[in-house]
This record gives structure tokens, C-alpha cells and sequence, in this order.
């Protein structure tokens, strides 16, 4: 049989702890705090990341992978894994980052014909992070490619996610604000609620007073959608970790929870959402039905 | 005195007499006020809308009642403040449809006329409240109707509209709880029953009670300029196709010596009647030797010729009032031609009067308090209303307003169960799609903003903004401005009272212990949001303290301290 590779980015926020036993390749973006460039989650992580974030005069800004580096993934995975490997790629919304455009690119660039599939997620941080998690699970359990497709396409389909920022001041200045612009700046205690619409864009859900209430919506909404099934969860947060497990706590009372994962946003995403960011993702376990 | 027949000059003495009957007392209808607190003054008010109605009526002459209860019914649109102003302009706009286009009317038609007052007033507000202005009017114009088969005078017919007017007012606390309770009558039908009482003694030849009271002609020249720009923002209503007579003209005449060769003697009467056949809105201010002359007129050239008899011209101002219209009705005040470029039914392409293109939506927030008005603009408030308890913004003030936000769909928070009516009035008035959210408190309006949504329709924003600010529980508190009893509390005069989405749970010589007993009632385990707004008489320090308070009590409730700066309310909380 085909071996099957599953390949994603770095702001996926995949934790090193999941990736290497299931194998997931990973490219990442990098993050610029002026001159000074940083492989996000290889050269720096989250939590030197945040660190660094509240000492530094520049605001960072972030870049995608180049084609280059992405045609240099692809070698890498046919010299280990054979010509005959076929790769499946999950990438951060094509909306917000030029990452998936790169991995086409570099795709066409490529001598020879070697099976890759390249897939704009619409989704950010631990949503697409999840999916690519499930797909490697999936290529262990020994499934065909095209079973794995309809898995990741299914799960793209089923996915939620809500998350609130401490400020829209990052989202602002990282361009990265979307329909979300309307919200700005007030002097209540102003909590957006910000969902991934369908075409992968930040798109404001509702804006609410004060974090209590909007974590209420937040899983209110959770709710609506899980209803009584089981369902897999992550909660995501921007060096929030405390406010993060409980939460979680918090979820695994009110939800049937197969599986969670409380994750860090890691550098790149915590460039645009800005420290206390925190999100839920979650879909139904059908395997559990 | 018997009158067969009404006519413009009787009617206009009604009004009069009925506004300085009303003006007279108008303290007696404030006094009132159901609630302990100082709040919007029904009298006052009705007063301001009354008077703004008298003020269009006296500009000129009018021979029929048709043109006089047109006048008065503009005036009144305009100038309606106040639940109880507005339900008064909506009695004489109805009075006015019906003898529409009439030089004189009978006994009969007066009475069908206040009874067509009725059926109008009933029809714009939503849920009309029995006990109130609206039975007072409507038992009197029914008995209006009924003595108007008997007799063919319009005396006997207001004197037994009259009658009933007071009957039905003594049996309004039978209708209306609340009133009951309190132990007086409902204040605007109380002010009817003064307008009603004028009319009568203008129709029996009796003196006005008090001279100062009624509007005297000629007015100082100085006015002219006021009375000029009211004139244009009452006609906000007409539509640019109902203008008759297309140029403004303005002009001074210097009036020369009569024994000079070539120019007339200048005789105020012969000269006003002579323009009257050119235009209307005809302003003829005189004093020794100069003349100010206002006038719509289709052809300013023959009006300034006429004038040219009797002296030399000055500062003569013509505007092409077909042009301007859309900025008056989008609340220009006074005649600019970098105005006229404007669009009255502006589309998706459409410019506001300063060029720039327009928003796609306006918000507008009635508040009291620089604070207040600071934090609704920070929720996206484009104009703030000014006016909160006692002042009540008037239609006219919103119609401003809603020009002044220069969007293509506006919304309105009144922030005050008071306001309410005449920022409706405003809205159905105005060219540009508007809407009230009805938001009763300052709390309300804030609920009501985050749930804006800009990207949503006028329909779905006005209903989700609607739902958000039910959501939300309003503590207010105040001084009481009497002694009573509500319920099961005992107020003195001076207490701080503290209420809880209108209705009074505290009363204490203190005003921290009233705030806090307010704040117990409030604050619960469901709670998550807390806003205090500290007005003028308090301070950040009684605020925070309060704040330290619910976060020893409920430490999970998030509270948030905010100066409002508003008058009369020490506190506003907002409790979500």
C-alpha cells in the first residue's frame, strides 16, 4: 500500500507532543519582531513568544512559507517516505495567509509526478490543527487516501468554532479584522465573540459586556449545536492557561467529552488575536454514536 | 355668545386662549407626575408643544379654519414633546385633516372634527392607554358629536365637550391603577381639560386671563431671522413636489421720505395684502423706517418691483427653494446653496449635503450627561440627543438629528419611556428609513447598541437591538420631589429613591444605603455584568464603593465604573 503523509503549517498550533507520534509533517510561518525572524514553534514558542510580545516596542508581523520551502517539505517526505508517498496537505484559511497559495505554487514547481492534495482548511489555529490531527489517526488506522479525504472534508464541514479576543486591537493592526471592523473600540467592557465564516474569513458571531457573559454565549452556542452527542473538544487560548482549564473544566460538566485538548495559540495566530484570546473548537464524535 | 359658524379668526382666538390658559397652569399639570421623581413634566411639555403650534399659527392672519388648524397642526407636529405632546399633535393633526381646505365650518363639523382628532391619536400610538389624554379626548368628542345634533352652536357644543372633558378626567384614576394609587388625576388629560377651558371662553368673548400671555403682532425685526428658520424646518414635511412657490425671498426696503417724487407712502396693511396675492409664508416686520419682507413667491421680480415703490432695496436673498428643499427636510436650518446639491431621496449612491457619501447607518441616542453621551458615541452613537429627564427632546429635535447623520437608514434610542413617542413621530416623519428601538433607560440603549449590527437590515437591527435591551435590568437613583407612597413605600421628600426598572423598592435619608438596598434587589447569582454610571451628585469614590461592595457579595460578577455626568441621577446601574 501508498504510504500516505499528512502535512500542515505551523499555525495549526499542533503541540510537538501530537505531531511526532503521529507523524504529521509540519511547515512553518515565520514571525518578525523587526530585523529579528523566527520559525514559529521551531525557533520560538508560545510561551517565550508572549513574553517577548509584552516587552517589544515593534508590533511583530508574520510571513508565509515560500514556495521554496515548501517544495523542500515535499523532497523531504518522498526521500523518507518514497516516490510512491502520497501527501495531503491542511492549511490555515487562505483568507488570512498566503500559506496554502505557497504550497500550490510550490506543488507546480515540482519535476515528476508526485500525489499531492492541497486543501484550504477555512480555518485557523487548532480547527484545522485538530483535523490534521484525526487525518494522521486515521492514515495509522490503516484507511485508503480517499477515506481520509471524506474524513477531513467531513470534519472541515462539522466543525465549530467561537473565540473572543481580549481586544480587536491585534486582529486591527494585523489587517486580519475582517467583517469583525464594525465592533471596534468602546468604553464598555466590550467582548467580541468571533467565529471562521464559511469562506475562512474572522467574521464577528455577536458582541457582548464582559467575558463571563461571553464565554455564557459561547457555550450556549456549543450547546445548540452538540446538543446531547458526544463530542471532541479543544480549547485554545493566548497565554490564558489557567482561564483555559477551567473552562475545560467547566465543558466536560455541561458536554459529553470524548476527547479534549486544552492548546496554546502559538505565535503566528498570537500575533493577530493578541494575548488572552481564548476559543473553543468542537465537532461531534460520530464514532461514538 | 352663539356661533353658528367657525371661522379662521374664532378658532385662532381659541388657540390662543386655550395656550394661555394651559401656559397659566402648566406648573399645576407638572405638579401631576405620577412618580415621585424629576421626570419629564407632562405640563411642561405640552406647554412647549401647545406653544410651538401657537407660534406658526400667529405668523399670519388666517381667514379660514382650514389654514389656521394647518398652521397650528405644523406647529404642533414639529414641536411635540413628550408622550403627552406628542398624543396632542396628533389630536389637531386629525382635527385639521377633517376641515381641511374649509373657510368656515358648523357646529356639526367641529365636533366630527375633534372626534377625526381622536381616531388619529388612537391610530399612532401602538397601545393606547385608557386613563390617559387619549379617553379624556375621546369621551369629549363623543359628547361633541352627540350635542351637535341638539344644537347647531359651537359654544353649547364646547361647553358640553367641555363638561365631559372634566367628567371623564375625575374617573381617570378608576381607569388607571397607578393613578389611584398616587391619588390624582392623569396630568395631559388634565391638560386638555385647560386648552378645552381657553376655547370656551374665546367662544363666549371672554378676556384672556393674563395679557402677556398671547403671541402680539408685529413682531421685534430681530425675530425675523428666528421666525424665518422655524418657518423652513416646519415645512421639513412637505415633499419637494408640494412647493408652490419655488424662491425664498428676503429682502430690506429703506424707506424713503413719502414727499419724494417717485416712491409711495408705505402703508403696512395695503402693502401685506398686495403680497399676500404673490406667495405665502409672507413676514412683514416694520419699524420707522425700515421694512423686513419674507416671502415664497413664484416670481421674485415682480414682488421686489412692487417693493421698489416705497424705498430702495437691501440685502435681498433669493433661494430656489425646489433646490433647497432636501436639505431643510434633512434638517438644514437656513438657506445655504452649497446645500441645494443634495439628493433628497438619496439611493445607494447618495451624498450627504457635505459632499461626503452617505453612511450606512445613522445611530441616534437621546442622553443627559457628558459621560453618557461619551460612551453611547463609543458604542457607535453618531448623534447624541441632548435631553434625558426633565428636558424632552422634541420630533423636531430628532428630525434634526436624523439629517444631521448623514446616513441612509437611521435608528433612534429615546433611552426614555417619555421620549419614545416623539422620536416614533420623528421617524415616521422623516424622507430617510428610520426606526426606534423603544429603549426606556440609559441602560437599555447600551444593551441595545452592542447588539447592533452593521451588516444586518434596518428590520432585523431594530429587532434584535429591541430583544438585547429587554435583557437587561435598569437601577436608577434619585431624590423624591414629594412626600407619598408607593406600594409599600413610604417616601418623604428628599429621600433617595431607588428604582428598579421604574419601579420605586428604596427610599432613605441616605444615598448610599438607597443605592445599595437597590443594588441587593438587582444583583443575583445569575448575574454577569454590572455598570455603574455616577451622575453629577455623586462621586468616583461612592461608585467604587459600591463596587467593592458586589465583589465581596459575588465575586464572579465582572463591575464596571463609569463617569455618566447626568443631572438629578446620582446613579445609573446596569445590570446584566
Amino acid at each position: 500500500m501508498k504510504p500516505i503523509v499528512i502535512l500542515t503549517d505551523s499555525a495549526a498550533d499542533i503541540g510537538e507532543s501530537y505531531r511526532q507520534p503521529l507523524g504529521i509533517e509540519m511547515v512553518p510561518l515565520k514571525v518578525m519582531f523587526g530585523e529579528d525572524s523566527y520559525l514559529d514553534g521551531v525557533t520560538i514558542r508560545a510561551e517565550d513568544f508572549y513574553v517577548k510580545l509584552k516587552n517589544s516596542a515593534v508590533v511583530p508581523t508574520t510571513s508565509q512559507p515560500s514556495p521554496a520551502e515548501f517544495a523542500e517539505k515535499y523532497k523531504e517526505i518522498v526521500d523518507r517516505h518514497g516516490s510512491d508517498v502520497q501527501i495531503i496537505g491542511i492549511f490555515l484559511s487562505a483568507v488570512l495567509s498566503g500559506t496554502y497559495q505557497s504550497a500550490v505554487i510550490a506543488k507546480s514547481m515540482l519535476d515528476g509526478d508526485i500525489d499531492i492534495t492541497l486543501i484550504d482548511s477555512r480555518k485557523a489555529s487548532f480547527a484545522h490543527g485538530i483535523v490534521a490531527v484525526e487525518a494522521a489517526r486515521a492514515v495509522q488506522a490503516g484507511k485508503s487516501k480517499q477515506q481520509v479525504l471524506d474524513l477531513i472534508a467531513r470534519l472541515l464541514d462539522e466543525i465549530q468554532v467561537y473565540f473572543m479576543v481580549d481586544t480587536l486591537e491585534y486582529l486591527q493592526k494585523g489587517g486580519r479584522i475582517g467583517k469583525a471592523s464594525a465592533l471596534l473600540g468602546s468604553l464598555l467592557n466590550i467582548k467580541p465573540i468571533l467565529t471562521l465564516d464559511s469562506s475562512g474569513t474572522v467574521a464577528p458571531f455577536e458582541r457582548v459586556r464582559g467575558s463571563k457573559k461571553a464565554l455564557n454565549r459561547m457555550l450556549e452556542e456549543l450547546k445548540a449545536y452538540a446538543k446531547e452527542d458526544p463530542v471532541k473538544v479543544a480549547v485554545v487560548h493566548a497565554d490564558s492557561r489557567d482561564a483555559a482549564s477551567a473552562l475545560m473544566e467547566r465543558i466536560k460538566t455541561e458536554f459529553r467529552v470524548t476527547e479534549s485538548f486544552v492548546t496554546d495559540i502559538g505565535p503566528v495566530i498570537g500575533t493577530h488575536a493578541g494575548p488572552g484570546t481564548m476559543g473553543c473548537v468542537m465537532f461531534r464524535d460520530l464514532q461514538q454514536t | 355668545m352663539i356661533h353658528k359658524l367657525l371661522g379662521g379668526e374664532l378658532f385662532s382666538q381659541m388657540v390662543y386662549q386655550g395656550a394661555s390658559h394651559l401656559k397659566h397652569h402648566a406648573k399645576t399639570v407638572d405638579s401631576l407626575n405620577v412618580f415621585p421623581v424629576p421626570d419629564g413634566d407632562t405640563g411642561t411639555n405640552m406647554n412647549l408643544t401647545f406653544s410651538s403650534g401657537v407660534d406658526e399659527l400667529a405668523r399670519q392672519p388666517h381667514e379660514g379654519v382650514g389654514d389656521a388648524a394647518s398652521a397650528l397642526a405644523k406647529g404642533l407636529l414639529m414641536g411635540a414633546r413628550g408622550n403627552s405632546g406628542v398624543i396632542l399633535s396628533q389630536l389637531f393633526r386629525g382635527f385639521y385633516k377633517a376641515v381641511n381646505g374649509k373657510k368656515v365650518i358648523s357646529a356639526r363639523q367641529f365636533a366630527e372634527a375633534l372626534k377625526a382628532g381622536v381616531d388619529t391619536a388612537y391610530q399612532a400610538v401602538m397601545k393606547p392607554v385608557e386613563g390617559t389624554i387619549l379617553t379624556v379626548a375621546r369621551e369629549a368628542a363623543e359628547m361633541a358629536v352627540r350635542a351637535a345634533r341638539t344644537s347647531d352652536d359651537v359654544t353649547y357644543v364646547m361647553e358640553k365637550t367641555l363638561k365631559q372633558a372634566r367628567e371623564t378626567l375625575r374617573r381617570t384614576p378608576e381607569m388607571l391603577p397607578v393613578l389611584k394609587e398616587v391619588g390624582v388625576v392623569d396630568s395631559g388629560g388634565q391638560g386638555l381639560v385647560f386648552i378645552y377651558e381657553g376655547f370656551l371662553r374665546a367662544l363666549k368673548g371672554e378676556e384672556v386671563s393674563s395679557q402677556d400671555q398671547q403671541p402680539q403682532k408685529p413682531v421685534d425685526p430681530q425675530e425675523l431671522d428666528r421666525l424665518v428658520s422655524e418657518e423652513h424646518r416646519a415645512q421639513a414635511h412637505l415633499k419637494t413636489e408640494e412647493i408652490t412657490y419655488g424662491y425664498c425671498t428676503e429682502f430690506m426696503i429703506w424707506l424713503t421720505n413719502s414727499t419724494e417724487p417717485d416712491k409711495k407712502p408705505f402703508v403696512e396693511s395695503l402693502f401685506r395684502t398686495h403680497l399676500d396675492g404673490m406667495g405665502d409664508s409672507l413676514l412683514v416686520v416694520t419699524d420707522d423706517e425700515v421694512v423686513k419682507v419674507h416671502i415664497h413667491a413664484e416670481n421674485p421680480g415682480e414682488v421686489l418691483n412692487y417693493a421698489q415703490q416705497f424705498g430702495s432695496l437691501h440685502r435681498i436673498k433669493i433661494d430656489n427653494m425646489r433646490e433647497q428643499h432636501a436639505a431643510i427636510v434633512q434638517g438644514g436650518t437656513s438657506h445655504r446653496p452649497e446645500a441645494a446639491e443634495a439628493n433628497p431621496h438619496a439611493d445607494g449612491n447618495g451624498q450627504a449635503p457635505t459632499g461626503k457619501p452617505l453612511k450606512p447607518y445613522g445611530i441616534i441616542a437621546a442622553a443627559a450627561g457628558t459621560g453618557i453621551a461619551d460612551v453611547f458615541r463609543s458604542l457607535g452613537v453618531h448623534v447624541v440627543v441632548e435631553g434625558g429627564q426633565t428636558m424632552n427632546p422634541s420630533t423636531e429635535d430628532f428630525m434634526k438629528a436624523i439629517a444631521e447623520c448623514e446616513a441612509k437608514q437611521v435608528i433612534i434610542l429615546p433611552n426614555n419611556s417619555n421620549i419614545i413617542m416623539a422620536a416614533q413621530q420623528a421617524a415616521s416623519l422623516s424622507e430617510i428609513p428610520a426606526g426606534v428601538v423603544p429603549t426606556k433607560s440609559v441602560p437599555q440603549g447600551m444593551a441595545a447598541l452592542v447588539a447592533f449590527n452593521g451588516g444586518a437590515d434596518l428590520e432585523s437591527n431594530l429587532l434584535a437591538m429591541g430583544e438585547a435591551s429587554k435583557q437587561v435590568k435598569t437601577g436608577m437613583v434619585t431624590h423624591a420631589v414629594r412626600d407619598t407612597q408607593m406600594g409599600d413605600v413610604q417616601i418623604k421628600e428628599g429621600d433617595f429613591i431607588g428604582l428598579a426598572d421604574g419601579t420605586i423598592v428604596t427610599a432613605e435619608r441616605e444615598l448610599m444605603k438607597s443605592a445599595e438596598g437597590l443594588l441587593k434587589m438587582l444583583v443575583d447569582e445569575e448575574t454577569e455584568i454590572v455598570t455603574i454610571l455616577y451622575g453629577e451628585d455623586a462621586t468616583k469614590e461612592q461608585a467604587e464603593e459600591l463596587q467593592a461592595l458586589l465583589a465581596d457579595v459575588y465575586p464572579d460578577v465582572e463591575v464596571e465604573v463609569l463617569p455618566g455626568g447626568q443631572p438629578l441621577y446620582p446613579f445609573i446601574i446596569s445590570v446584566e
